[in-house]
């Protein structure tokens, strides 16, 4: 069509009568007659980012993390330059001095909370308070500077999410959780993933998100119910394990290491479990968001499948235990290259024909906060 | 002249033009097939994006255009002539080399290692050192109450028996000498056991079951002498701020993925941590024996009730690396050690 081959870079395009939405069980997106599918593609290799992540985080260390800016820049923008749709990179912009000025202000605030805390407990509490009252505000200055700063064909992403809403959802609703025993988290879900991409913009092109809370509550529900039967399955079998140890009096020092095993083995089997509803959760969240999601006639298809992303974080976490944390870029590029590439982009107008929006300005300090207390805000 | 081929867009729409740059280190030229084209701009007006890895470059344009390209050698050339970026381009130089980057692996764990064995611990130090004794009061009152509300039972020991600790306890602090508020603390704690322990603005507990298991004063001056120690050398706010510095550090190792490998990363802290616990009890064997050999007495009180101590609770069965006490063997033949050397 109108793109056209740069560089010696082709671009690939998928058969537009694709009829593989249909079948895959997933909210379909139905494609207009006409339309072109992109897939998005990631080429990072784990060789070519470890030795970033390498070189990086050996700076980091030695300027007592001074670098640390440096470095987050350079290992997303790789990410970014890595990721490309219709033959296009994308482009992450972030100018490093501020998220420095932002990591200073976060290194205040540690420092405060740390000094508060060995006086009196209850200064340190006001300090965390206030750190939850900022937090909203943290969260929307965030994802606009990581907006802003993000790229593609040289027009800016925007994040248009009002810091009232973000009040609502990162403050109001957290509170009421524990006071509906937990039946509104599939509701917070959704507004978190409705405030992030409803938000979104590219260039001028705002989005749109046509999801409902019913589809969460499906999601939730059904890991819900199995961890249940999980649950149950598990109580059994400790209680059975009890009358067993009980009914054959074995040697006191077998007995002793058993019952050390005991908590391990069953804390193993819950960090697992709960990866495995982690993944769970996230796909078939991310999945039906991208299929919510439009940005003028731009339509998306994440094709995740639930049982390679289980297999790829497991994996992913026993390289990352027998190397040391060695295949920590290994593990990040493979995982990245599974889900970026699960993607596809539905376009009836050319990729061409997008157009910027009016200029802003926006601070960083949200950019790493929020990085920092490491919150799942991402898609 | 420099020339290479590369895309350019204007920043006001996604159109991509294929257009041809040159420069001669002055100026540089865009030159392609749309409207607006060729541009010319001074070199010096022009940013060009560090380099990473094998990825394309962009000049970034005074009118908020942009030229990418993926002809890293031509573009190489521009740079080196406009002079930029030049800390970045020192880092991908060594991004670009395997063997560079084995050599900073070494040198992080050169790094992580004088953190962690000297960094931490001498900052840890100089921080708690600048602290007035009386930081920690209101913590450590709140940690007493909150062991007494779930922990330990009022001393069962006659009142005959606890004015004599407390006076054997005022007669050790007076010689002391600091601005630390001591004060003994007597309970009883069946699930304790036999156990003594300071809370760092200077309360010492020590439970029943340990005064039954010391045979004579001696070696309970010996306990408390210890504990003193712990004090005088301000071991709880220095434990505080090491583990924080310890946490730090990994999450600057582990990076974002520090959630999803949170088990991972709390061996090494549980290590780095119990290493520092046995660093401090050492040094407060060292303050203790240094006091009771001064007494005439030798370091053996403090040897005898550390073997019926370790007697009376099985012994750690784990790797050494991971127990918070020195092994009860290795603690009394420093000990020994430590006498010989004082007496001799
Ligand atoms: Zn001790």
């Amino acid at each position: 069509m109108s793109d056209i081959e740069v560089n010696g870079i082709k671009l690939e395009m998928e058969n537009p009568q694709s009829a593989e939405a249909l079948s895959s069980g997933e909210p379909a997106v139905v494609a207009p007659a006409g339309s072109q599918r992109y897939r998005m593609i990631f080429s990072g290799t784990a060789g070519e980012y470890f030795r970033i992540w390498m070189v990086n985080l050996f700076l980091t260390v030695l300027t007592c993390g001074i670098f640390a800016a440096w470095a987050k820049v350079r290992s997303r923008r790789y990410l970014y330059a890595r990721t490309l749709l219709a033959g296009q990179p994308f482009d992450y912009m972030a100018n490093p001095w501020f998220i420095f000025k932002g990591n200073l202000i976060v290194g205040a605030g540690i420092l405060l909370y740390l000094f508060a805390d060995t006086y009196n407990q209850l200064y340190s509490s006001g300090v965390l308070l206030a750190f939850y009252l900022v937090l909203p505000f943290l969260i929307c200055k965030s994802l606009r500077f990581n907006a802003y700063n993000s790229a593609y064909r040289n027009i800016r992403f925007r994040f248009y999410g009002s810091l009232k809403e973000s009040y609502g959802i990162y403050l109001l609703l957290p509170i009421l959780i524990p006071l509906t025993l937990g039946l509104i988290v599939p509701f917070w879900m959704y507004r978190r993933k409705k405030y992030f991409f409803q938000n979104f913009s590219y260039g001028a092109t705002r989005n749109s998100f046509e999801g409902n809370a019913g589809a969460f509550y499906r999601t939730y529900g059904l890991a819900g119910l199995v961890s249940m039967v999980f649950l149950g399955i598990g109580v059994a079998g400790f209680l059975g394990f009890v009358s067993f140890v009980e009914d054959i009096s074995i040697q006191p020092a077998g007995l002793s290491r058993a019952i050390v095993l005991i908590p391990i083995i069953s804390y193993v089997v819950m960090m697992v479990y709960f990866t495995l509803v982690q993944q769970y959760i996230f796909g078939r969240v991310t999945n039906y968001c991208w299929a919510q999601t439009r940005a003028g006639t731009l339509q998306f298809q994440s094709r995740l499948e639930i049982r390679k992303l289980m297999w790829i974080r497991l994996t992913n976490i026993l390289a990352i235990f027998i190397s040391f944390g060695l295949l920590i870029p290994w593990a990040k590029i493979r995982r990245t290259r599974y889900i970026l590439n699960s993607l596809t982009i539905i376009s009836e107008r050319s990729l061409d024909e997008y157009s910027a929006a009016a200029e802003a300005d926006q601070s960083a300090i949200g950019e790493v906060t929020t990085d920092f207390f490491d919150i799942a805000i991402g898609i | 002249m420099i020339e290479f081929k590369g895309t350019y867009f204007d920043g006001r729409s996604s159109k991509a033009y294929a257009v041809s740059i040159q420069s001669d280190g002055q100026r540089i030229r865009i030159a392609g097939n749309a409207d607006g084209l060729p541009l010319l701009f001074p070199l010096g007006k022009c940013r060009l994006t560090p380099p990473l890895g094998r990825t394309r470059r962009s000049i970034l344009l005074p009118n908020g255009g942009r030229c990418d390209t993926a002809d890293l050698r031509a573009f190489g050339k521009l740079e080196s002539l406009k002079g930029d970026n030049r800390i970045l381009r020192l880092v991908n130089f060594f991004e670009s080399r395997w063997r560079l980057v084995v050599g900073c692996l070494a040198g992080l764990i050169a790094c992580v290692w004088m953190f962690t064995a000297h960094g931490i611990p001498f900052a840890a130090k100089k921080v708690a050192y600048s602290l007035p004794p009386e930081t920690m009061e209101s913590v450590s009152e709140r940690t007493l109450q909150a062991l007494d509300d779930g922990f330990f039972k009022p001393s069962a020991l006659s009142q005959k028996k606890a004015d004599h600790l407390q006076n054997i306890f005022r007669q050790l602090i007076a010689d002391v000498d600091s601005g630390f508020h001591y004060r003994l603390v007597l309970r009883s704690s069946p699930r304790a056991g036999p156990n003594a322990f300071a809370l760092p603005s200077g309360i010492i507990v020590m439970t029943d079951e340990l005064v039954k298991l010391a045979e004579n004063d001696r070696e309970l001056i010996a306990i408390l002498v210890h504990e003193t120690a712990h004090v005088e050398n301000r071991h709880g706010l220095r434990m505080l701020f090491q583990n924080t510095g310890v946490f730090l550090l990994i999450s600057v190792l582990a990076g974002d993925v520090a959630s999803i490998t949170s088990i991972a990363a709390t061996l090494p802290t549980i290590l780095v941590e119990s290493g520092y616990s046995r660093q401090f009890e050492r040094e407060a064997d060292l303050a203790a024996g240094m006091i009771l050999v001064g007494k005439g007495w030798g370091t053996r009180p403090l040897q005898t009730v550390l073997q019926r101590l370790s007697e009376k609770q099985p012994e750690f069965s784990g790797p050494a690396a991971m127990s918070t006490h020195p092994q009860t063997r290795k603690r009394i033949s420093y000990l020994q050690d430590l006498e010989a050397s004082l007496t001799r």
